[in-house]
């Protein structure tokens, strides 16, 4: 259904969808301070609609990436730019503006621990909800309703009052799930968000990914280690291996064999 | 590797098995007598004096009554000078916390202002905040409330920043990638997060501030200190040793209290 394949690059059956790419990655280079080279020279896009995977060997740079993206990590060269906004030349309150448009779902469902499902669903709002309520750790009376249904949205309603620290990690990362959805994003960013989950948790949540890439054509990339998953579910695969990107084609046109050979180990 | 093959002298291997502790001990030893020595230390007088402390309780016996009315007067003013010191210090201490914890600070001068503050504040103890205080304001609980206030912010501040560092990133860089605020993050992850352990610290610190705010009595901090220090000088012991027992139960009251509601926040 979804094609992956780069406006004009092949004549479109059905062009339903945006085909200006929401996030765009431009040569960029991560060196730390001791000498390290993270990521070398790497460029990617992700189209709206899209659900893009990202496979390699620890190491190979995906998480760093995504902490680039997001400025958790400031890159040494090269620009992002999210919805035509560079993020690498924003700060302050401009940063915190193109943020808001990047929902990043972490390994660990990464929520507060003392609060309830609906309460950590409803912090996706920060960004935008700005004025003296949220600063005083409440939200406004129609966010918490959007949060209900951002956890109706993947099967949490029912527990939207419980602690998040008493929710199983299927449930929690359903939960960050919620939020990153009630973030309204044009990007959300996954870094290996099923890696702590049994099969079935992990299936259903690369699922609800799959569901919000097409429903709401949000431009969605996954850092994966499963390529099962990956498979299935991917319309596009990028393949990294010592922080440069060594495949990128649509998921129907790679085969196991390339799949594997990410995997091997490197001489 | 010359030396693996050459025996070292016994000297040398002596020393090197023994030495070192031995030095370590020899210097505690001396450390400890000479403070024998300055602290004029009698341990004989103990003994000898053990008739006069007997006296003081024996003319102390049976406890004045009369003292009972005033003294729980005095004691809700020993206690309030706790709370409002507790209290007042409990919002500067966490605005110093979360610029001084080392993983939400902001960093360049607030960092600094703040760890300066915090260890100045705390350094200096709260009988010396208070005999400032007095100079400025009189005698009275007032300035013993402001001492109390002041070395608290030091010693909440310090705490607090301690409990917001523990808070797990993941849950505050969630929320800082959503493009919240330094002050939504502090509303709504750090503190949701740590608030059982800082109302567990702040009634601690309230139940030490209860203590010494009876020893600021002494200095004219007013309240049940001031009673007894006024028994005291006046000779007055069958009044001393109601106050004194008042005291007891106070303290212990007030402990009990505060292992309470500690317990019920866990």
């Amino acid at each position: 259904m979804a094609d992956p394949l780069p406006a004009g690059a092949a004549p479109d059956p059905a062009p339903r969808r945006d085909p200006e790419p929401l996030l765009v990655i431009e040569r960029v280079t991560k060196r730390y301070p001791n000498g390290t080279v993270a990521l070398q020279d790497v460029s990617m896009t992700a189209l709206p609609g899209e659900l893009t995977v990202v496979l390699g060997h620890n190491g190979s740079g995906k998480s760093t990436l995504v902490r680039c993206v997001v400025r958790l990590v400031d890159v040494t060269a090269g620009s992002i730019r999210i919805a035509g906004r560079d993020l690498v030349a924003l700060s302050g309150a401009g940063l915190r503006r193109a943020r808001a448009d990047v929902a990043v779902i972490f390994q660990s469902a990464s929520l507060v621990p003392r609060r309830s499902a609906l309460a950590n669903a409803a912090t996706g709002c920060l960004g935008r909800a700005r004025g003296l309520r949220t600063a005083l750790g409440g939200f406004p009376a129609p966010e918490l309703a959007s949060a209900r249904s951002s956890l109706e949205r993947v099967g949490m309603a029912a527990l939207a009052g419980q602690r998040a620290d008493t929710l199983s990690g299927g449930q929690a990362q359903r939960v960050a799930v919620a939020r990153a959805l009630h973030q309204r994003p044009r990007v959300l960013l996954a870094d290996e968000p099923v890696a702590s989950l049994d099969p079935d948790a992990a299936a259903d949540i690369m699922q609800l990914l799959r569901d919000l890439a097409s429903t709401e054509g949000i431009a969605v990339v996954c850092v994966l280690h499963q390529l099962d998953l990956a498979r299935r579910f991917a319309d596009r695969i990028v393949g990294m291996r010592g922080g440069g990107v060594i495949l990128d084609a649509p998921a129907a046109r790679v085969g196991l064999e390339e799949l594997a050979a990410l995997y091997r180990a490197e001489d | 590797m010359d030396a693996a093959v050459t025996v070292p002298a016994p000297w040398l291997r002596i020393w090197r098995a023994h030495g070192p502790r031995s030095l370590v001990g020899l210097i505690c030893a001396a450390v400890l007598v000479q403070a024998y020595v300055v602290i004029d230390a009698r341990p004989g007088d103990i003994l000898t004096g053990v008739a006069g402390i007997a006296d003081i309780v024996r003319r102390g016996v049976p406890p004045d009554p009369a003292v009972l009315g005033p003294a729980l007067y005095q004691s809700l003013v020993t206690i309030d000078v706790a709370i409002i010191g507790t209290a007042l210090a409990i919002a500067f201490s966490l605005l110093l916390a979360f610029w001084a914890a080392e993983n939400v600070t902001p960093g360049g001068p607030m960092y600094a202002f703040s760890r300066s503050v915090i260890a100045v504040f705390r350094a200096i103890p709260d009988i010396v905040w208070a005999l400032l205080f007095v100079t400025a304001v009189g005698l009275g609980p007032f300035a013993a409330t402001m001492g109390l206030a002041v070395h608290s912010i030091g010693v909440l501040g310090r705490l607090y920043a301690e409990a917001i560092e523990d808070v797990d990133m993941a849950s505050i860089n969630a929320l800082v990638v959503t493009g919240a605020g330094r002050v939504q993050v502090a509303t709504h992850a750090v503190l949701p997060a740590t608030m059982p352990t800082l109302i567990g610290l702040t009634l601690y610190r309230l139940d030490t501030n209860v203590r010494s705010s009876l020893v600021l009595g002494f200095v004219g901090g007013g309240g049940l200190g001031f009673a007894i220090e006024n028994a005291l000088n006046l000779f007055q012991y069958q009044r001393l040793l109601a106050l004194l027992i008042v005291m007891a139960l106070l303290i212990a009251g007030v402990e009990a209290v505060a292992v309470a509601l500690r317990r019920t926040i866990h």
